[in-house]
């Protein structure tokens, strides 16, 4: 039951990962594959401030995500000014450097990790509780992203997207919306960071690299971008196939590749087979207020 | 009669090349300037220079008496300034609809604050603003095809939603590079008479336009412009009847 239960948490965080990162790459179109740094930024806040300072977990997680907030802004604020493709720079630099500090960083555990981060909910009430409470943040962030897409902000994302020039001609902050969307979604990866580090109490710096880069965009690539049940979809594929392999009793040794070999092969496919995903995304944007049946 | 915007010795150049030679202009409320002169004379480049698009050298420019040089492109339009494109730069993943419902000043739901904590307020706007966005597509005679993709519509159709999503910014000043290019038939008489009525409402407007008749039957003054300077201004007639000009443009 232990397992299900964790396999139900980790589909859901994924969930959270792989939809906040759909927002930022699908429909507003910023290139950056470090969406799990502020996943880490995230879990390493909340850990800390549980562990060492004594905030309550919740506090701490929703520190956590501000934490992902504020250094997500720091990061797209220089590089979104100039263009684009710096963002991709700046956003892996971040990351890669990231990590190696915290891996040299022994108050925070280091390259071996940090340990006994304290635990939330499963103790007093039971794993099935945050497994509940995962998935209600999950379906929240689901329900967020679409809403922000399918509104006046998803009618600025898809222009944006198409031509910001023309966009800012008709008075609209381009920079301002890139980086309002970029800060969102890293800080829902924030928060699946503490939602995270206060289950399996254990979290290192290498779990936050390119593998994690390439899983997240996977999921959202195979799913289908730009759309509400893609990186859904996505996430819990790409989640259960790894799990399904490791019952064929294969050496751990060969396990790991393996995943690794997975994900690049779906992408190729997909690439080839069907680039829309899973799930097709229109490509003509749709408000929700139903402006089709206006007229 | 007001001048809206005033151009005061404006330069620009790229490595070698002149774009804006000393350039000292006024575009009046409810008149109609064109633009006139061979290709590379520098009159994209100077909306260009106008919108923010481009940095000047020198020189400075000033939007109902204040200036705009120290603004990005965004902030010129909130003032009421608006531009077409010689080469449209619609937003293809957009309805025509949508296209043009991105054009007001201050677009409902642009603030995150003002979309959650005032969702209903934003709601009743964008109400607004749709309302708005129609009566102007009814107005450029493109009612017919609010739904329609902007890819999917004829090309004249396409330079008319250039012109309704600027007319969304109750601008002004609007700069149309070309709005002719490439239109023929319904568009061609649509996109003239709608002009016409922005300016006569008091809009200063300014036109790039190689068409001569459109721009003889459409404008009040013609300014000839060559390799970044202002020539001569007058009205399109003398202009055209200029021979010294008139070699200029054609080269011979």
């Amino acid at each position: 039951m232990e397992y299900v239960v964790t396999i139900i948490i980790l589909v859901g965080l994924f969930v959270i990962l792989a939809a906040s990162f759909d927002l930022i790459i699908g429909y507003c179109g910023l290139i950056s594959i470090a969406h799990p740094i502020f996943y880490a930024i995230g879990a390493y806040t909340s850990a800390m401030l549980a562990k060492e300072a004594g905030f309550p977990v919740p506090l701490a997680m929703l520190m956590g995500a501000g934490a992902a907030l504020v250094s997500s802004i720091l990061v797209a604020l220089p590089s979104l000014r100039v263009s684009g493709d710096y963002l991709l720079i700046a956003s892996i630099g971040f990351q890669l450097g990231l990590i190696e500090l915290a891996k040299h960083f022994h108050e925070i555990g280091g390259a071996g990790g940090l340990t006994n981060i304290p635990p939330f909910l499963i103790r007093e009430v039971g794993r099935e509780a945050y497994a509940v409470l995962v998935v209600v943040i999950a379906a929240l962030t689901v329900w967020f992203v679409r809403w922000m897409a399918t509104g006046p902000y998803g009618r600025m994302m898809s222009a944006l997207r198409d031509d910001e020039l023309a966009f800012s001609m008709l008075g609209r902050n381009a920079i301002w919306v890139k980086v309002s969307v970029f800060g969102i979604g890293s800080a829902i990866a924030g928060l699946a960071g503490g939602l995270y580090a206060h289950y399996f109490r254990f979290i290192e710096p290498d779990q936050f690299g390119l593998l994690a880069s390439s899983a997240v965009l996977t999921m959202v690539v195979v799913g289908g971008m730009r759309t509400t049940w893609g990186p859904v979809v996505g996430a819990i594929v790409l989640q259960l196939l790894p799990q399904v392999i490791t019952f064929f009793g294969l050496p751990p040794s060969v396990l790991g590749p393996l995943q690794g070999i997975m994900f690049t092969g779906l992408v190729l496919v997909f690439m080839f087979m069907r680039p829309q995903g899973l799930i097709a995304a229109s490509d003509l944007w749709r408000g929700r207020e139903g402006g089709a049946r206006h007229d | 009669m007001t001048d809206v915007l005033r151009i005061r010795d404006l330069n620009k150049s790229f490595g070698g090349i002149v774009v804006a030679d000393d350039i000292n202009l006024d575009l009046r409320a409810g008149r109609v300037l064109g633009l006139i002169g061979p290709n590379g004379a520098g009159k994209t480049s100077l909306f260009n220079l106008v919108t923010g698009v481009v940095k000047p050298d020198t020189g400075s420019i000033t939007l109902d008496g204040q200036s705009i040089d120290a603004l990005p492109i965004y902030q010129r339009a909130r003032r009421g300034l608006a531009r077409t494109w010689q080469n449209l730069r619609l937003f293809p993943s957009l309805s025509v609809l949508d296209n043009v419902m991105l054009g007001p000043r201050d677009y409902p739901g642009e603030k995150l604050t003002s979309l959650i904590f005032d969702a209903r307020g934003v709601a009743r706007r964008q109400a607004e603003e749709r309302d708005r966005a129609h009566a102007i597509l009814k107005r450029t005679g493109l009612a017919g095809v609010a739904q329609s993709r902007v890819q999917d519509i004829a090309y004249g159709q396409q330079k008319l939603v250039g012109v309704a999503r600027a007319l969304m910014n109750d601008a002004r000043c609007l700069l149309l590079d070309e709005p002719m290019a490439g239109v023929e038939g319904q568009a061609y008489g649509a996109i003239q008479r709608v002009v016409r009525d922005i300016a006569e409402s008091g809009v200063a407007v300014c036109v790039v336009e190689h068409n001569v008749a459109f721009v003889r039957d459409l404008c009040d003054e013609g300014v000839f412009m060559f390799a970044g300077k202002v020539l001569a201004r007058g009205t399109v007639g003398e202009l055209i009847a200029d021979p010294r000009l008139t070699e200029l443009y054609f080269g011979t």
